[in-house]
């Protein structure tokens, strides 16, 4: 094709690119082996913390196109507490987050910051909260989020000891991130070539019928995915099946 | 800045427009710009990363064929690009 109007682009309007993304923080609340890490580093938190007479309810909340989202906790009424204190969209765990550091709440009826959320925890019996964020290095944003039922439920030495713990979690995560990603960059890659090795083939038919260049085959190829909204590669895999009928093409690479 | 350019300044003109709204677009989503290179390079795309980039920073001019493409991975990814 020629002419750099030829193929006018849609309005940005059009397109809910948003829905498209993925980041990260997608692998993270979708990834069952993360999920299953948090879930475990929630449980393992509140075990570690709990006393006789001082249960420790423990959830991970993450910051995703910054709305955040409870993906894991020690128990059902953490994860009710994560929920809660997302939907009124502020509170400590929330501040902790934005602001990249522990964040203690002694005694709930001495706040006097967010204080709706601060009520409602209360009315479901939560008098101190912790909230340490999990460092992943700008790759996502995590928070893991402690609550007692009691008022000074945290000594300093708790503090210290889920720091610590949190940041050796973070740093596995962190690995377990990177991994992810590069499968996915992998699996990308392999999608990649088997889409190009359709769409060249059917490239070079067009230019044998028609007699033309390859910027010209592509030109019609990608007109006629556009008029009719069909993905190029599915295109290309009809012109190649209505020339010699066959139905699968695969990329010739081992993975 | 388009040194790169050999068509005639109103057809410069078209291109430049068309590329800022390519780069809108792009920052825009949350989609890296290797996913989109990918999916791009999947599509038959013959620009390679290095430019591709250039050209999604408005720092390069890359045939309307390429752009073509490039338009097209956006389409097809943003409509749920499951491949």
């Amino acid at each position: 094709m020629t002419g750099s109007g030829e193929q006018p682009l849609p309005e940005p309007g059009d397109l809910p690119l948003e829905a498209m993304e993925l980041s990260l923080q997608q692998l993270v609340l979708e990834s069952p082996d993360i999920k299953a890490f948090l879930t475990e580093l929630a449980v393992l938190a509140s075990k570690r913390l709990s006393s006789p007479g001082n249960r420790i309810h423990s959830g991970v909340t993450v910051l995703r196109q910054k709305r955040p989202q409870a993906v894991a906790a020690s128990d059902a009424a953490a994860q009710a507490l994560d929920e809660l204190q997302n939907r009124f969209g502020q509170g400590p765990c929330l501040t902790a987050l934005r602001q990249g550091s522990t964040l203690l709440v002694p005694d709930l009826a001495a706040e006097d910051r967010w204080g709706p959320y601060v009520r409602t925890a209360e009315q479901h019996g939560v008098s101190s909260i912790l909230a340490v964020p999990l460092d992943l290095a700008g790759d996502a944003e995590a928070v893991l989020n402690l609550y007692s039922g009691r008022s000074n439920g945290f000594s300093g030495e708790d503090i210290t000891t889920v720091e610590s713990f949190v940041a050796q979690a973070a740093s596995s995560l962190r690995l377990i991130l990177r991994i992810s990603q590069l499968k996915e960059a992998r699996n990308d890659l392999t999608a990649a070539m088997q889409s190009r090795t359709v769409i060249d083939m059917a490239i070079g038919a067009i230019m044998a019928q028609n007699r033309c260049d390859r910027e010209t085959a592509f030109g019609i190829l990608t007109r006629a995915s556009s008029t009719r909204n069909i993905k190029l590669r599915e295109v290309a895999a009809t012109v190649i099946t209505s020339i010699s009928g066959e139905q699968r093409i695969t990329a010739h690479f081992d993975d | 800045m388009n040194a790169d350019w050999t068509g005639d300044p109103d057809q410069l003109m078209e291109a430049d427009e068309q590329r800022r709204d390519v780069a809108r677009r792009f920052r825009s989503t949350q989609v890296p710009m290797i996913k989109l290179w990918t999916y791009y390079y999947g599509l038959g795309g013959d620009a390679d990363e290095m430019s591709f980039d250039a050209y999604l920073n408005e720092a390069l001019h890359l045939p309307a064929s390429q752009v073509a493409l490039i338009a097209t991975a956006m389409r097809e990814l943003s409509a749920g690009g499951d491949q």
